[in-house]
């Protein structure tokens, strides 16, 4: 679905890179998560791989197209969903969902049915200049899945959204790729990519440092330890034992045979400790 | 069609924005001045206070011609010095003290102090004439000849409006469409654009019907308000159109170099006062040098006077038209290649 081969690209068209060497592969309906603190480069692939920017550098195709001359017909199979939400702020909701619907030239969605999904059909008549920043994000974010996209990008889609309806995103997410949809998906927030993304790959400086599963991830990276806490003579103990030493393992057993367990938690590593170890930065 | 929606949404946005009503505001000021403060032909209204110290019997006839006369232009008073008090009381005036000397007539003339050399001449050469006209044995051997007989002359008012078209209907796009652009460009909506199936073209051309709207809107509310209803407005259509299409594709090639309204707008503003030199020769034929007449604006001026002419040189008119429709072409070509690199960076 994408095909990104040694990808350079400098603003000022000189050495100074804000992209640079970046090569990866997307399957299809593969949610493939772009992991790097503000100022790492997603945002320049995302543009290069949406036709925003020109390509400079490398070999880039989208959806079958080559991104050195992209067809206008590409933007009938790929929808972009921006971080800076930007509608029309004298139209109404609908009114800038009417308007996009009419410019593409393959079946679209209701305008109505899309702001319903994002729970902004009671202001579907209201003009998006008094909407909330969150309301005005979920618009650009419907605005995204008008013509039922191939491939969808997606730019920090739950920023500054409240829990609720963050997980109302991220569930909509699951399910158009349930039925086929593939994710690009750019994002800081860890939890997102974890709880969305097939593979992850973390950019830093403009460079991919690497690529993976989130769970080959953890499985690489995490501590193979197991925390327990559990009753022993009317006291609540809290102990921590490693699965690779024998006695751990058989003192662990033991407890979990008592049946006094009350919480027990694996300790693999998040997705932000990982990065840290790997590129040495945090993902702020 | 999606030029057509383009146009739609560009129209209900900018029927909500300051911009859209800015050109028309300015014509229905332009009317509105134009109208009642402009006078149909400028007359110069200016005051010539006379004394006169001869005594004969011919300059008393001819003094008491001037004073029987009650004339608003020519007034006798009794001492040079009521003629100072008078030139002060109106500072449009000027005075004349007649008195003899060694048996010839002396035309003593006081000026305020502001009047140039062409002015001073003028003055010396009218009322010496006058006077001179008026002793028996005068008589007039000047002839004039024109080459184009049929030649029309428009009223100075009407004058004005080629003027007020070629700044506020054919250039205001210039400003105005760049406003747009920049607005999208901030708003981030022209990103949104370019992620879709929409061309650039597309996009701009809906900008430019904009422009056009407002441009028909004023230039046929200012005629008919100053021309009446038996104005060419057919001719004038194709015209406007050609020269706002000119103006709004300027407006975008100038607008593709910049990022900001902030920093396109000293390139625009110089732009509008370059081709306002035209304006010039347009009403000083006689001042008008090469680089004056190569200016877009010059030809554009003469076809907006021929406009408003009984007989207009239709030639000449829809040869302007086709140039500048031909130029206009062009300029927004270069536009969209270059906005397609450089609008969504």
């Amino acid at each position: 679905m994408i095909h990104v081969q040694n990808l350079f690209h400098s603003y000022s068209k000189n050495d100074q890179y804000a992209v640079k060497n970046v090569s990866f592969e997307i399957e299809k309906g593969e949610v493939f998560g772009f992991l790097g603190p503000s100022g790492a480069g997603k945002s320049t692939t995302q543009g290069v791989l949406t036709g925003l920017l020109q390509l400079q550098a490398g070999e880039v195709s989208v959806v079958g197209y080559d991104m050195k001359k992209p067809s206008r017909d590409l933007f009938n199979k790929i929808g972009v969903s921006f971080e800076q939400s930007n509608v029309y702020n004298k139209l109404s909701a609908l009114e800038n969902l009417v308007f996009y619907r009419k410019l593409f030239d393959v079946p679209t969605v209701e305008p109505l049915t899309l702001l319903k999904m994002v729970g902004l059909d009671h202001v579907a008549d209201k003009k998006t200049g008094e909407f909330s920043k969150g309301m005005k994000h979920r618009l650009t974010f419907a605005r995204s899945m008008l013509n039922q996209p191939e491939l969808w990008f997606l730019d920090e889609p739950t920023t500054g959204l409240d829990p609720a309806i963050a997980s109302q995103i991220k569930d909509i997410v699951k399910e158009k790729n349930n039925s086929g949809t593939t994710v690009f998906l750019t994002t800081h927030n860890m939890y997102v990519a974890d709880e969305l993304c097939h593979r992850v790959a973390f950019i830093i400086d403009g460079e991919i440092k690497l690529i993976d599963s989130p769970r080959n991830l953890k499985l690489q990276y995490g501590e193979k330890l197991v925390e327990v806490e559990y009753r022993e003579d009317n006291t609540l103990k809290k102990s921590t034992f490693s699965l690779l030493k024998e006695p751990d393992r058989m003192a662990l057993n033991d407890i979990i045979h008592s049946g006094k367990v009350e919480v027990m938690h694996t300790k693999e590593a998040t997705l932000e400790e990982i990065f840290i170890k790997v590129t040495g930065r945090g993902l702020k | 069609m999606r030029l057509w929606y383009n146009f739609l949404k560009d129209m209900r946005l900018s029927s909500k924005s300051l911009y859209f009503y800015m050109e028309i505001g300015f014509t229905l000021i332009i009317i509105a001045v134009l109208l009642f403060a402009v006078p149909e032909n400028f007359e110069s209204n200016m005051a010539i206070y006379v004394h006169s110290d001869i005594e004969s019997s011919f300059y008393d006839q001819l003094v008491g011609n001037i004073d029987s006369q009650e004339s608003e232009s020519w007034r006798l008073l009794s001492s040079r010095e009521e003629v100072i008090e008078a030139m002060e009381d109106n500072r449009n005036s000027v005075g004349l003290v007649l008195s003899m000397a060694n048996n010839q007539v002396l035309f003593d003339f006081i000026l305020q102090g502001y009047e140039n050399d062409s002015l001073k001449n003028i003055l010396q050469t009218t009322v010496e004439t006058a006077f001179a006209s008026q002793a028996p044995q005068f008589e007039d051997y000047t002839f004039i000849t024109t080459l184009d007989p049929s030649a029309e002359r428009l009223s100075d008012r009407l004058n004005l409006i080629p003027l007020v078209l070629t700044l506020n209907v054919s250039f205001m796009g210039l400003f105005v469409i760049a406003a747009y652009i920049f607005l999208d460009k901030e708003e981030g909506t022209i990103k949104a654009l370019a992620v879709s199936p929409n061309r650039m073209w597309e996009y701009l051309l809906g900008k430019v019907g904009v422009i056009m709207v407002s441009g028909i809107l004023s230039g046929f509310l200012l005629l008919f308000a100053l021309v009446g209803p038996n104005a060419h407005y057919g001719h004038f259509f194709v015209l406007l159109v050609a020269t706002n299409l000119f103006g709004s594709a300027l407006g975008l090639f100038i607008s593709s170099f910049f990022d900001t309204l902030v920093k396109a707008m000293g390139w625009l503003f110089m732009s509008v006062f370059i081709l306002a030199f035209a304006g010039t020769s347009y009403f000083m034929p006689a001042f008008s040098p090469l680089p004056i007449r190569l200016l877009p604006s010059y030809p554009m001026l003469f076809a907006f006077r021929e406009i408003l002419l009984e007989n207009p040189d239709l030639f000449f008119v829809y040869a302007t038209s086709l140039g500048f429709l031909a130029i206009a072409v062009v300029v927004f070509l270069v536009a969209n290649h270059r906005f397609e690199r450089t609008l969504t960076v």
